[in-house]
């Protein structure tokens, strides 16, 4: 039931991964689901978990320049 | 051409005033930028319409007589000439009369734009997009350089370094802002953003004249992906903040505004793991409860639920049984007493008739009795020692002893002979 295929979490965009795992929190909060089920179910929210708290450690802003030409930062020494 | 005399810089600036200051002009426009401070001997500000911006002063004198305090975004008239501040070549305008002329002229234009787009229903409340909790990519439209730009990067890497920035670099003052600035939210939304930025830093009213530009407003209200601007120019609100999905007053306060700080998510994430784990034991504790609750049936607990309901069968039938039991014995009395009874009645009929049959048969018996015939004479003889009745001479010998009864009385007898064929006759 529910999700036919589970992508891999580091696919996952932040949201994604995040909205995965409240929708797990929320249906196994609700006591419905088969022993079995609620397992694999939580063992999927635990790998989200360790996801998105990866993605938040290792984050590095990525900045892009669509349009013009980005001057750097005239106070880079005080940022 | 004839020969040109060469003159000084400051002959040349002093030419350039005198002929300025023949034109002499009334003007009307909007101000922007006062300085107006006790120790100056005039009053400085410019004069604006949008599209150009003139310089003026006007001597401390002629101001006070004027009775107007000057104001930004007063739209005033005024009437001089032109003149050139020679020390540093700068075109000026003196005023010798100053009059209010009611609300900017802009700014009259600014809202006259606001009301016609509010009308259209463009700043609906319900129009405004709820803005995405955690942004994979926000889109930056504003100048490439200064400062706001810098402090839209800085905050978003210092609060969610999770999103990408796309930053679309436009100017966002001259005539051609508006139309740049509509091309950067395109761009922002080509590139797949999940929210936009509209910002700049602060600057006079006329400066924010862009993002009072109903090409601006239109392609921020049309825009597919939630929009915020940051458009330092507090108290004034521009038409783009009136139609953005979310007014934020600063480019940093932008910023804030469309990410999460990495301290917030994480404690999301704790929280939900915790909710996780916690959703997890429930639910393994409902169904520890239901094996319990199953262990703790009678079927598990007292084996004598299974034979119950035979037993109980068998105790009523012996139940029945029971109260059966005295009933069917008083009824087989009852019957015994009667038959009894009928017998009784019975025997005592029978024993009537006996007697008279009896009697009747011992009369009988009587006249065929042995005893009659030996009463007429006649005897019976037995042999002595068995007694049995002797019927031929030939069952005796001499000298055996036999028993000889007589109608009264009994003899015995020795054999002294005997002859098997006694003629008769």
């Amino acid at each position: 039931m529910g999700e036919p295929a589970c992508v891999p979490p580091g696919e996952m965009s932040f949201s994604e991964a995040l909205g995965e795992l409240e929708s797990i929190v929320a249906s196994l909060e609700t006591g419905q689901l088969e022993l079995e089920e609620s397992l694999a179910r939580y063992q999927r929210g635990v790998e989200l978990l360790q996801a998105l708290r990866a993605k938040l450690g290792e984050a590095q802003q990525k900045v892009t320049a669509l349009m013009g030409e980005l001057e750097s930062e005239p106070v880079d020494a005080e940022g | 051409m004839p020969e040109q005399r060469v003159v000084s810089v400051s002959e040349a600036m002093s030419l350039a005033r005198n002929v300025l200051e023949t034109v002499c002009l009334r003007v009307v426009g909007e101000v922007s930028e006062v300085a107006d401070k006790p120790g100056y001997r005039a009053a400085y500000f410019t004069l604006s319409d949008g599209e150009a911006a003139m310089p003026c002063l006007m001597w401390r004198e002629s101001y006070a007589a004027s009775g107007v305090t000057l104001a930004c975004g007063m739209l005033v008239e005024l009437s001089g000439n032109f003149s050139a501040y020679v020390p540093k070549g700068r075109l000026q305008f003196v005023a010798r009369s100053l009059t209010s002329a009611g609300e900017g002229h802009l700014r009259l234009r600014v809202a006259e734009l606001a009301r016609r787009l509010e009308a259209e229903g463009l700043m609906r409340p319900e129009r405004k997009r709820p803005l995405p909790a955690y942004p994979a990519r926000i889109g930056v439209v504003t100048s490439p350089r200064g400062k706001a730009v810098h402090d839209v990067i800085r905050t978003l890497r210092r609060r969610y370094p999770v999103a990408e920035v796309l930053i679309a670099g436009v100017p966002v003052e001259g005539t051609n802002a508006p139309s740049m600035i509509v091309e950067g939210l395109a761009a922002a939304v080509a590139a797949r953003c999940d929210v936009v930025l509209v910002v700049r830093g602060g600057g006079s009213y006329e400066d924010l004249m862009p993002f009072n530009h109903e090409s601006v407003a239109r392609a921020i209200a049309s825009c597919p992906i939630p929009v915020v601007s940051g458009i330092g120019h507090e108290p004034d609100t521009s038409i783009a903040d009136m139609v953005a999905d979310l007014r934020a007053s600063t480019p940093t306060a932008a910023a804030e505004s469309v990410a999460p700080s990495v301290e917030e998510v994480n404690a999301t994430l704790v929280k939900t793991g915790r909710m996780l784990d916690r959703a997890l034991h429930h639910r393994v504790q409902l169904a520890v409860h239901r094996v319990l609750l199953l262990v703790n049936r009678p079927v598990f607990t007292d084996c004598s639920v299974l034979t119950g309901a035979m037993a109980q069968t068998l105790d009523h039938a012996q139940m029945a049984l029971r109260r059966a039991l005295p009933r069917r014995l008083a009824d087989d009395c009852e019957r015994v007493e009667r038959l009894v009874r009928e017998v009784g009645r019975a025997g005592s009929h029978y024993l009537e008739r006996a007697g008279e049959s009896v009697s009747r048969n011992a009369a009988r018996l009587h006249d065929l009795s042995p005893l009659e015939i030996l009463g007429r004479g006649y005897a019976v003889c037995r042999t002595a020692d068995g007694g049995a009745v002797i019927r031929s001479a030939a069952q005796v010998d001499r000298g055996d002893r036999v028993n000889v009864l007589l109608g009264s009385g009994r003899l015995a007898c020795l054999v002294e002979s005997s002859e098997s064929e006694v003629s008769d006759g």
